[in-house]
């Protein structure tokens, strides 16, 4: 656990210096809105807007989360840690970048689409929470994946997407329960089917990434 | 492998001619009903693709062995064929029968994200030659196969967000006798294909294997 935290500090002093993630990602989220706004800007829609917003806002910044490294994964992989300490490291680090997508377009979401937003944050904090891990735990494992190859930037959106495509509709089915007003219970049937998505793919994360990255 | 060639064509040969001129035509949806009897050995032939997969890539993971590895490239790349056999004649079939090319149905919905997938399995192929890219590429044939059940689950959910117009049918009882028999033979026809196509594919892949590490160890 305090492998975990200490390789988490250390990714976000190195993002903290160069600031290089946050700002590619919330760039391309808050003008992902700014166009799907401009393209219709509906109440309904909301839900649909955010998690596209979030879904590409992840593919662009999650294949940086391995290239920062310097030689990617040699360096981190000398260090004297379980190899399971470091995606999971990974995993909290991606998840904070998409908490600080999701913090910084709210106030955009509310303006340009439903004030509703604002309104349910307090509810709509758990599918943000639950789908942004999902992102997390599949984009870094395929991060991993791909961090060597050939037009990385290109191939994580085409493996990330189809993959999490379950937790985008539960998270979106939530969302949209949550902006029209209905209790928690109503939406706990999404609320489910993402936990056990995380919880899934969490594990073969960590087992697969094992495996993966053993010589 | 002549052999498997020879019993896969005689079989087609046998299934697609009881299919198209000796079994009866169903009275409701009349000719497009035949479609079925390509549909539906074809998906059961994707299915046995993408559990050669997913055992080859665990095994390759596990063992690192790179006969598994070849067979799951050659499986994968069948896969991908069949499900857009799949895809293709499922469309073809919807439009006559239901009305429409396509409809958000847990089933349909699967398959086509499962092609996503696969087709992305022989992208990282393409692009990550190698042992490094070998290991990529079984990692994302286990995934593919884990997320099987929750995107069937989600588009339950998703149905049930946005009702279909559509009555679906479930499959009803079991087909009658005159039907079963094309189908299962179609059936067998396309899955001995399918060994024939696997075994081909993978002794082409050893033989470049085997090239490669000439040429290297002449060099």
């Amino acid at each position: 656990m305090s492998q975990v935290l200490l390789l988490v500090a250390k990714d976000l002093r190195l993002e903290w210096r160069s600031r290089e993630i946050v700002i590619s990602m919330g760039l391309v989220a808050l003008l992902l809105v700014v166009v799907l706004a401009a393209a219709r800007a509906e109440a309904s829609l909301t839900p649909a807007a955010m998690w596209v917003t979030y879904a590409f806002g992840a593919a662009v910044g999650f294949a940086r989360m391995f290239a920062t490294e310097r030689d990617p994964l040699t360096a981190v992989l000398l260090a004297p840690v379980d190899r399971s300490s470091i995606y999971a490291a990974k995993v909290v680090a991606n998840w904070l970048a998409i908490a600080v997508v999701q913090v910084a377009s709210l106030p955009l979401f509310g303006a340009l689409f439903t004030e509703a937003v604002w309104t349910h944050l307090p509810a709509l904090t758990l599918p943000l929470l639950l789908g942004g891990l999902s992102l997390a735990v599949v984009g870094t494992l395929f991060s991993a994946l791909i961090v060597q190859t050939r037009l990385r930037d290109a191939l994580l959106p085409l493996l990330m997407l189809p993959v999490i495509l379950p937790a985008l509709i539960a998270a979106m089915g939530a969302t949209t329960g949550i902006l029209e007003g209905q209790p928690l219970a109503a939406v706990a049937v999404h609320l489910r089917l993402l936990a056990a998505f995380d919880m899934l793919f969490a594990a073969a994360g960590m087992l697969l990434f094992e495996v993966l990255i053993s010589e | 492998m002549r052999l498997l060639l020879t019993l896969s064509l005689t079989l087609m040969l046998i299934g697609l001619t009881w299919a198209l001129a000796v079994a009866p035509t169903e009275a409701i949806q009349g000719p497009p009903q035949r479609i079925m009897y390509l549909h539906v050995p074809a998906v059961i032939t994707a299915y046995a693709a993408l559990a050669v997969v997913c055992v080859a890539s665990v095994l390759f993971l596990w063992r690192r062995d790179p006969r598994w590895d070849r067979l799951a490239l050659a499986a994968a790349e069948l896969a991908v064929l069949f499900i857009t056999m799949t895809l293709v004649t499922g469309a073809l079939w919807g439009r006559p029968v239901w009305g429409t090319w396509w409809t958000w149905d847990a089933r349909l919905t699967t398959t086509l994200i499962l092609w996503f997938i696969y087709v992305g399995y022989l992208v990282v192929r393409a692009w990550a030659p190698g042992e490094r890219g070998a290991r990529a590429a079984a990692v994302i044939g286990v995934i593919g196969i884990l997320d099987v059940p929750l995107i069937h689950w989600s588009a339950i959910l998703l149905r049930t967000l946005h009702p279909q117009p559509t009555v679906f049918r479930p499959e009803g009882p079991a087909l009658p006798v005159s039907m079963l028999i094309p189908l299962a033979i179609n059936a067998a026809a396309f899955l001995t294909l399918f060994l024939t196509l696997l075994t081909l594919r993978v002794r082409q892949e050893r033989t470049l294997t085997r090239l490669v590490e000439i040429l290297e160890g002449g060099a």
